[in-house]
């Protein structure tokens, strides 16, 4: 049996005319040791996905078996629960508490879990030393690195031994070193027989991946097995045919090929420039006023 | 719901990274029991010295007021009284005089009139008793005596601070002063009476003595007496002499029942309601105050979800159970309300201290108040704190998550 098995699952948001379908009846099924790659434009249900993945939400039709267990209808406790002991989470803006240490912020599951703070701290410590981090075990987030903190984010959705990790676009606020490192880490959990599922919009990342899938509109597109190593070929054509410019695509030269798309393609894409650009000064904007 | 270790840990660390807000809200709180317990302790103070004061009368004293004592607190403060009050004559003194048991008494008048001694005071406190006063309030003098029991005799006896003001400095004793024509050679000055400020009994420290014969003659047979003291033979007959002296003055008066006899040693019952009532009427608005606090801790704690609803978020993700987020918030309730507890129990005795030192109010710590207080400050903190908490512990961890 696969470890998690999605059967026809919707989810939908508003009621009435104002009803939108974030998932349409999405099948998929996700086998222990997998590291999916999802992709795809925004708004097309990646996210929705990764949290009724991740227990953190419900669909509103469907079902969802995890383990064979059926977990669709699980009250928000149940859920915390299964989130607390199978689950790992990692997020686009890292998500520490800028309060705690990084110690302590590895350590907060466990926390969760009841366990007394000697066995927290010398789990939380191993977690840190496993992702290269023990010598800033006491340092808080704000005088860690973007890829330091992603770390100590990752050694967070670690310290439970979860059976799935969750990154939400992990690199998304990270320059390309940092990115690297960041996927290093997570391929090197994937390779210790923990089944990995991050959401990405660069395509080189997929490299990473042993599968890909591409979603548009809350349905699954394309669903392609790929090897380590290897940019999927959906991803590449995707990468071509549906511009989609982030920071990570102008750094590397996205605007280069422009020539070779027609006219429509390149109107979209001066478009999604706009949105981008946009998108990113209210990124840097709200980055400052962190 | 238990409250581990590590929910307070938390709870302590986030309120010190808040340290003037939290602040801010720990001084409604503070305020709160400091409030109470000075109310209460001050309160209590009084009483037991109008208590100690009454003790120094004698088990074997009691007084006689006219009037039925159906006095409430209300009617003490407010001076409404639900029965008429026509004063004690000078034939109830003798009737009460020629009671079995009764080894003498002591009337208890007011009268009127300008003295002038070196200087003139206008409206003088004038006590008219007769010689036995000293029996049964037992005072020092700072120089001669009481008047003795001469009838007639043109002599007063003058307050510590009555003496000061007609003679200033001189020794008064031997002077004369005037009084409606009269002329009174001052047999005697008090030193200041061993009394508390508030009292039962008017403040003698301004009061000028005088014989009450005396009184009458020179204000013409008109003086009323507000109270009569009276001492028994002996202690373990006075119940009875209560009674005796009662039903003598009804039967005197041809029925009617219109004076209270008391012994003067259970007479808490005249003094407690006024103090009880204005100790609770402070207090009360104290409590408020403790409410008032309790609120101040909800708005808090309502900004503090509000403001980490992205913590909120990502502790639910990674496994919090709302019940988890619910025992942090309150936990941070109860820290803050101890704390603000325990600041107004230390300011508070520390008040107590002070009163006592600086200024004649002789306030005790009155330990249940000081027990109870933080208690319920707490309950109170605790009770308001749990609903910001639930809000928190309810919320969408996506939702959350997203908040800006």
């Amino acid at each position: 049996m696969s470890l998690i098995e999605l059967k026809d699952v919707s989810k939908l948001y508003g009621f009435g005319d104002a009803t939108s379908v974030a998932l349409d009846e999405v099948n998929l099924a996700i086998e222990q040791g997998e590291c999916v790659a999802v992709m795809g434009p925004s708004g097309s249900g990646k996210s929705t996905l990764m949290n009724i993945i991740g227990l953190l939400d419900r669909p509103t039709h469907g079902d969802y078996r995890l383990n064979t267990q059926k977990v669709s209808r699980l009250s928000a406790n149940q859920r915390a629960r299964y989130r607390r002991d199978r689950i790992g989470f990692i997020f686009q803006s890292f998500n520490l508490l800028t309060r705690l240490t990084a110690l302590d912020n590895v350590a907060l599951p466990l926390l969760y879990k009841g366990l007394s703070m000697g066995k927290r701290n010398r789990k939380a410590w191993d977690m840190l030393e496993r992702v290269g981090l023990g010598d800033r075990a006491y340092y808080h987030p704000r005088q860690l690195s973007g890829g330091q903190a992603q770390s100590v984010a990752i050694a967070r959705a670690l310290v439970n031994d979860p059976q799935l990790i969750i990154a939400d676009e992990p690199t998304g606020n990270l320059d390309s070193n940092s990115s690297r490192l960041v996927m290093e880490l997570l391929s090197e959990i994937h390779k210790t027989g923990n089944t990995v599922i991050f959401v990405t919009h660069n395509p080189e990342l997929t490299r990473y991946a042993t599968r890909v899938v591409y979603m548009q509109d809350g349905a699954v597109k394309y669903d392609e097995q790929t090897k380590l190593g290897q940019v999927g070929r959906y991803a590449r054509q995707v990468m071509y045919a549906v511009p989609e410019t982030t920071e990570e695509d102008d750094l590397a030269g996205v605007s280069a090929i422009m020539p070779v798309l027609d006219k429509r393609a390149a109107a979209e894409k001066a478009k999604r420039t706009r949105l981008a650009k946009r998108r990113k000064t209210a990124r840097n904007r709200k980055a400052s006023t962190k | 719901m238990s409250l581990s270790r590590d929910n307070f840990r938390l709870a302590y660390r986030s309120l010190k990274a808040s340290k003037a807000r939290s602040a801010l809200t720990m001084l409604g709180i503070v305020i709160g029991v400091l409030a109470v317990i000075l109310v209460v302790c001050v309160g209590q103070g009084l009483k037991q010295q109008i208590a100690g004061q009454l003790g120094r009368y004698g088990r074997n004293v009691l007084t006689v007021t006219p009037g039925v004592s159906n006095m409430s607190g209300f009617s003490m403060i407010t001076g409404i009284s639900g029965s008429s009050s026509t004063l004690l004559t000078g034939s109830d003194l003798h009737t009460i005089e020629n009671t079995r048991g009764v080894a003498e008494a002591v009337p208890l008048a007011t009268a009127s009139g300008s003295v002038t001694g070196d200087h003139t005071v206008s409206s003088p406190f004038i006590v008219a008793t007769n010689a036995n006063f000293p029996d049964i309030i037992n005072e020092s003098f700072s120089s001669g005596g009481f008047f003795d029991s001469d009838d007639n005799s043109r002599t007063v006896v003058l307050g510590a601070n009555i003496a000061q003001k007609l003679f200033n400095n001189n020794a008064p004793l031997g002077e004369s002063l005037t009084w409606r024509g009269q002329q009174f050679l001052v047999a005697g000055v008090y030193n200041f009476f061993n009394a508390p400020p508030f009292s039962v009994e008017a403040n003698f420290d301004n009061a000028i003595f005088v014989p009450y014969s005396t009184a009458q003659q020179v204000s013409g047979n008109t003086l009323g007496i507000y109270q009569i003291l009276a001492r028994s033979n002996n202690i373990a007959d006075t119940p009875q002499v209560v009674t005796a002296v009662h039903s003598a003055l009804v039967a005197s008066h041809g029925g009617s029942d219109d004076v209270t006899v008391t012994r003067a040693s259970d007479n808490n019952g005249i003094s407690d309601p006024t103090i009880h009532l204005l100790t609770m009427l402070v207090a009360g608005a104290a409590v408020i105050a403790l409410v008032v606090g309790g609120v101040g801790i909800m708005d808090v704690m309502l900004v503090s979800v509000t403001e980490r609803m992205q913590e909120i978020g990502l502790r639910k993700a990674i496994g919090a159970t709302n019940r988890q987020i619910m025992r942090q918030f309150v936990a941070e309730a109860f820290v803050l309300s101890t704390l603000g507890a325990l600041t107004g129990v230390v300011l508070a005795a520390a008040g107590v201290g002070l009163l006592r030192v600086y200024t004649s109010i002789q306030a005790v710590l009155v330990w249940q108040v000081i027990v109870f207080t933080p208690i319920v400050a707490i309950a109170i903190g605790v009770f308001f704190g749990s609903m910001p908490a639930l809000k928190a512990a309810r919320k969408d961890p996506i939702e959350a998550l997203r908040y800006e």
